[in-house]
């Protein structure tokens, strides 16, 4: 397969694998879900507000970028980072390397990209510009890569 | 004036890096499309109908004559020797060719210009009005405001993919040049009771198919906390803004569907808890600074003994192409740069050369361009007017047309632009020659006719006194008319006069109109108070009579 586009599992910085639900599979059973310690990925249609309260049972929160023009993810990262202080993984997934700059100072800590760019030199773009004008989540150019 | 410092050109060279390293995947396959697209619009760069146009940003409107120059220089080196000025006072050039792209824009970068967020669905480059800090009675000067917010939204990780394109206006005077509330986001500094200084924030407006005047979100939000608050609104559009349709994608449909006040709510409910970040506070000290940079480059002078030259052409001139300015001894100076049978808006490479010349003759080297497709010279001394038309004349840049309704306001038109339904410039050249007696024009006075040739409405015909939109019918071209737009006092769209005109009496149809104006008008009565009067019936019986 090219790309990876429903990864059933990720790796959190521990290096310990998390199972993944959909963020529909957590809303109807996050009682037991949330025992289990999971990650949720969230798509960009995903109403993120609805997990704000839970998010001390949630090992890792997935981001899916796949939809290259889709940019609700970006505001998804910018809430959990910054304003709810989520404090487990925020993982871009599908992540495209042009956006990768964007992704990070959003508040993404890890990312995953696409299959398609293997062999291109990521440091490239994870770094972005040495001026920022703006705050943003992380200000830093990260170059965490997943 | 202002200038961009080190940082800010370190920042356009890492972008022209950037896109550069995109352009050449793209050109050897390793960017498909689809992507390239969204990267290269805003960057500027748009597939036209022959080549590739380049829109580059003139941040509110602000030319050096330096810059100037440099555009000059772009017109000859990479495209056919002249641009384009447009309707949001940026500038296209329109036969680039993509392999050259990077050297172009790298050219621009030295003279501290950009084409960065000219175009994708991301915030554009802020109108402003073109009399900024020049006219009595202002509220605040608006540009050291629009400089911040600039910085604010270049490049900003969160609101860089937007459902639609992003439009902001700012305006700091009394009467409304920016027509901010036809922006997707429109600021009026306003003070309130106490005399302290912020913003009214309106949302929603545009024109296009489905025309919109923006609604009041906020009546006072302090300069401190704009940031925050236009976070909090750009937040709301992209969580919740229409993805699922390309024609619904701009906030203002947002604002329709969920109401303003409810939009509003959303708005303050997340602003709340941003308000007081002190790192979404704007920097009073930067903009002190900022304000200092922006410090007009003129004193007051007195002109005791000056005598006016008499000159039959050169007062009719005056009459239309001078404003009085807030500075003693000084005056405004508008050129028109529309020429019979020339798109306009259009400028050639020698033009500007001359223009940036006069400019710092006449103007202290700055340069303003306004929606209407005009050039200001900002700090004219009166006694260096008659000089000014003078050397203008010599050029042939010394139409009088400004504030007539020969000053014609039409995009590019079926001529050159691909979206296009119909033809635009060579009916303005129509109207132009119908019109081409100046005590007409003057007997006429301030009236607007401004032509589109699609629905995108880049020519603003729903603002203009007389809108004409171009469309196909059964094959040929036809020409909506809109009536009695306006933004200067109050805003509103142009109401739909009737069935559309074909292109070949839509001339006719144009001058029944200004007939009917002449005849019911009432001393110095606009266009908009008679059409206010007697409303649209006489105007309809007219032409479709």
């Amino acid at each position: 397969m090219d790309d990876i586009k429903n990864p059933t599992s990720l790796i959190n910085k521990d290096y310990e694998t998390i199972n993944l639900v959909t963020f529909e599979e957590w809303i109807e059973d996050n009682g037991e879900l949330s025992r289990l310690g999971v990650g949720i990925i969230l798509e960009p249609s995903d109403d993120v507000s609805l997990i704000k309260d839970s998010l001390d049972s949630i090992e890792l929160i997935a981001l899916d970028f796949r939809n290259f023009d889709d940019g609700r993810s970006y505001s998804q990262a910018y809430l959990l980072s910054k304003r709810w202080h989520f404090r487990g993984e925020i993982i871009g997934i599908n992540a495209h390397l042009d956006q990768l700059q964007f992704m990070i100072r959003s508040g993404i800590t890890r990312y995953q990209l696409l299959e398609s760019y293997s062999g291109f030199n990521e440091e490239d773009y994870a770094n972005g510009f040495s001026i920022c004008y703006q705050a943003a989540a992380n200000n830093h150019g990260l170059n965490l890569k997943y | 004036m202002y200038q961009y410092n080190a940082e800010d050109k370190q920042f356009l060279v890492e972008r022209v890096d950037q896109f550069e390293k995109q352009l050449r995947r793209h050109l050897s396959g390793e960017l498909d499309e689809a992507k390239f697209r969204s990267l290269r619009l805003r960057n500027g760069l748009y597939m036209e109908l022959h080549a590739h146009m380049l829109r580059i940003a003139i941040p509110y409107g602000i030319l050096s004559s330096a810059q100037l120059r440099a555009l000059a220089d772009v017109a000859d080196k990479y495209d056919r020797g002249f641009g384009h000025f447009t309707t949001r006072q940026n500038i296209q050039f329109n036969w680039i060719q993509l392999p050259e792209i990077a050297n172009l824009l790298r050219d621009l970068t030295a003279a501290g210009l950009h084409a960065i967020q000219t175009s994708g669905k991301a915030t554009r480059n802020i109108t402003a009005d073109p009399l900024s800090g020049l006219t009595e009675g202002e509220i605040e000067d608006a540009r050291p405001y629009c400089e911040l917010i600039r910085r604010w939204f270049n490049l900003h990780p969160e609101f860089s993919w937007l459902p639609g394109k992003f439009k902001i206006a700012i305006n700091g005077a009394k009467l409304d040049e920016t027509a901010l509330r036809i922006h997707d986001l429109g600021l009026r500094l306003v003070r309130n009771e106490k005399g302290e200084l912020g913003f009214s924030v309106f949302v929603g407006g545009g024109l296009g198919a489905a025309a919109m005047v923006a609604a009041e979100t906020a009546s006072f939000v302090p300069v401190a906390d704009i940031l925050s608050y236009l976070e909090s609104s750009l937040r709301i559009y992209n969580l919740k803004g229409r993805r699922d349709h390309q024609k619904k994608l701009r906030i203002k449909f947002l604002v329709r569907e969920l109401g303003a006040a409810e939009f509003s709510r959303l708005v303050d409910e997340d602003w709340q808890q941003t308000k007081d970040d002190p790192e979404l506070k704007l920097n009073l000290n930067e903009l002190e600074s900022l304000k200092k940079d922006f410090a007009l480059p003129i004193e007051p002078i007195s002109l005791d003994g000056f005598k006016e030259t008499v000159d039959f052409n050169y007062s009719i001139w005056k009459k239309n192409n001078v404003r009085s300015h807030k500075v003693s001894g000084h005056s405004i100076v508008n050129i028109s740069l529309t020429k019979l049978g020339a798109p306009p808006g259009d400028a050639t490479s020698e033009q500007m050369r001359i223009l940036a010349k006069l400019a710092d003759q006449f103007s202290s080297g700055e340069i303003r361009t306004t929606k209407r497709q005009t050039i200001v010279f900002p700090f004219v001394r009166k006694d260096q007017i008659f000089n000014l038309w003078k050397s203008l004349e010599q050029y042939g840049l010394a139409s009088p047309h400004q504030g007539t309704l020969a000053q014609i306001v039409s995009c590019p038109g079926r001529d050159y632009c691909d979206l296009a339904k119909a033809v635009s410039i060579p009916i303005a050249t129509r109207v132009q020659e119908r019109f081409n007696d100046m005590n007409k024009l003057l007997d006429i006075g301030d009236l607007n006719i401004n032509i589109s040739g699609c629905e995108n409405s880049c020519a603003h015909h729903h603002i203009a006194d007389i809108g004409l939109l171009g469309m196909q019918k059964n094959g040929e071209e036809y020409y909506q008319i809109t009536l009695a737009g306006e933004t200067l006092n109050e805003t509103n769209i142009g109401k739909k006069l009737g069935p559309s005109v074909s292109g070949e009496t839509i001339v006719d149809a144009v001058e029944d109109i200004v007939n009917v104006y002449i005849a019911n008008r009432q001393q110095e009565e606009k266009f908009t108070d008679v059409f206010k009067r007697i409303g649209i019936t006489p105007f309809k019986e007219k032409v479709y009579g």
